[in-house]
């Protein structure tokens, strides 16, 4: 070990450095269908594997508990319930936000799994909650997580 | 099959930054205590492997790995990264040395984390880039939403989980390799802003610098060069599903599975009783009450009320966390599962000064890879072969 250290913080230098980390990521089979059917018929769909009879959201070709491959396609509508959430003050930053941002994992009558989305339309939240899918309007659309806006209380 | 011991540790921080040390030099003063510790081993000459663990991302490098032999005294040896926690580390070195070909294994992990100046992006970069990370926000939303689940399901209260950073934070102030320990009040706990409902920011963890060395031998080179071996009597690992959407929100799966392995190998058949203490991840207060329930230490929704009735605080039943956790010593990014090693190993050889647990003979430490993973690390490590 070195017997003499740097003990005046004004001569501990540094260098900044940055890396440009640029991906673009495939979609794949499953991801495809799932955006598609957002972007163009606002549909949610699941994968439904013909072992275990599990309807997964997000879709995807595999089942993460038998290993089979899934091609069945179910539509689970856009109503769900608020399995769980949270109420975020900060942005990626630390920066606190103008007004506090609600995120839920929002799970699908006979699915398995959910979406984790943006709550919107209103302040009052809790497990349970019913709630339905917010979707751009279709030229606004891009085949992303985000042509659902946000999920708001569902009306009955 | 040999025994595997931890023979030599050594560690430098934990500190809120380290502006005088590069990381090599981290790693450098880490590998020199360790191999004082030891028995003044040579790393030149007395070392068969060396294992070293970090994350490109954490570091700055893309291929990282090729920069931390020298430091350690490995160049033209023959070492290896393991890409993930320094328990994941542990696990391989311990399995090196069962396969009965190596004695001497070095291991090593560290955070710098203060050169860091995007961490939370880089959390997020951890997200699946197709169904999360296009919604934004701050990545620890996700430490919300499983702890809102985990209340819910478990009937914990937010009290209960906020008493954890009340005993860790005090156990710090007793450890020198702590970087946040302090004497706080339940009340200063509970009104700290709340970032992520319920989860307040008194109960995250904040970085830290620092490094972590180990050396570990078989039976025969631990018995020559120390007097207090600490004995790894079983490790097991265990990694659940990405997807946030499908993976259990309530019950650390991935952490059970774990310590049912660990616990097999070391004939652990009640952990309460078996075990002494615990090391246990608390990057959020409420994982430690929830990776208790999954160690088997209780049943679920049992950890809050141990802890508020102080079973879990250094005087208690069965201390957690006696280094200060991770709320105390500070978030060790993949270091964090050497941290909890180390205070097991410093308890067992009763090296512990002001927070020594009497009569220590048997520690259990738990690693968790934070947001957004659920890979969950547990080795049980003994004072008697």
């Amino acid at each position: 070990m070195s017997l003499e250290k740097i003990n005046n913080p004004l001569n501990a230098r540094h260098w900044i450095g940055h890396m440009e980390t640029d991906y673009r990521y495939t979609l794949g089979v499953a991801g495809e269908r799932f955006l598609k059917e957002i972007k163009e018929n606002a549909r949610i769909m699941g994968a439904k594997c013909p072992k275990c009879s599990v309807v997964f959201v997000p879709p995807r070709l595999y089942c993460e508990k038998c290993f089979t491959k899934l091609e069945e396609w179910v539509d689970v509508g856009k109503r769900g319930e608020i399995y769980t959430y949270t109420i975020t003050t900060i942005d990626v930053d630390g920066k606190k936000l103008e007004k506090p941002q609600i995120y839920a994992l929002i799970k699908f009558e006979g699915a398995h799994g959910g979406l984790i989305h943006r709550i919107g339309e209103t302040e009052k939240v809790y497990i349970g909650m019913k709630v339905e899918a917010v979707f751009k309007p279709p030229n606004e659309r891009k085949a992303s997580i985000n042509d659902i806006a946000y999920f708001k209380p569902a009306e009955r | 099959m040999s025994e595997v011991a931890i023979i030599g540790v050594g560690c430098v921080g934990f500190r809120p930054m380290t502006p005088e040390l590069s990381y090599k030099e981290l790693m450098f003063e880490a590998a020199v205590k360790a191999y004082e510790d030891a028995g003044g081993i040579n790393p030149r000459e007395d070392v068969d492997i060396f294992v070293a663990c970090s994350e490109d991302y954490l570091e700055g490098f893309s291929i990282f790995d090729e920069f931390v032999p020298d430091q350690l005294g490995a160049a033209l040896r023959h070492l290896f990264t393991v890409t993930g926690d320094g328990m994941l580390g542990l696990a391989a070195a311990y399995m090196l040395i069962k396969t009965g070909q190596f004695d001497t294994v070095v291991l090593e992990a560290h955070s710098k984390a203060s050169d860091i100046l995007t961490y939370t992006d880089i959390v997020q970069f951890g997200f699946d880039p197709i169904f999360n990370r296009p919604l934004g926000g701050h990545p620890y939303y996700v430490a919300g939403l499983e702890m809102t689940r985990y209340l819910y399901e478990t009937c914990t209260t937010e009290e209960q989980c906020a008493q954890v950073v009340v005993k860790n934070k005090r156990n710090a102030l007793l450890n020198p390799h702590a970087a946040y320990g302090a004497n706080i009040t339940l009340d200063q706990v509970m009104h700290s802003e709340k970032l992520f409902h319920p989860l307040k920011k008194l109960e995250i963890s904040t970085p830290a610098d620092g490094c972590i060395v180990m050396v570990l031998a078989s039976e025969k080179v631990a018995e020559k060069l120390t007097d207090k071996p600490i004995w790894v009597k079983g490790v097991g690992w265990c990694t659940e599903t990405p997807s946030l959407e499908t993976r259990d929100w309530t019950r650390a799966v991935y952490t059970r599975l774990a310590a049912e392995m660990a616990y097999k190998e070391a004939k652990i058949t009640n952990p309460w009783r078996d075990i002494d203490f615990a090391e246990i991840h608390d990057l959020f207060a409420y994982k430690e009450l929830q990776h208790m329930e999954a160690l088997k230490l209780c049943d679920y929704g049992e950890a809050g009320k141990l802890t508020e009735d102080g079973l879990t605080s250094l005087n208690g039943e069965f201390p957690v966390n006696p280094s200060g956790g991770l709320l105390g010593m500070g978030y060790g990014l993949e270091a964090s599962g050497l941290q909890k090693v180390l205070e097991v190993v410093i308890q067992l050889r009763g090296e512990a000064g002001a927070r020594q647990i009497d009569d220590a003979e048997v520690g259990l430490a738990h690693t968790w890879r934070g947001i957004p993973t659920a890979t969950g690390v547990v080795a049980v490590l003994s004072k008697v072969k």
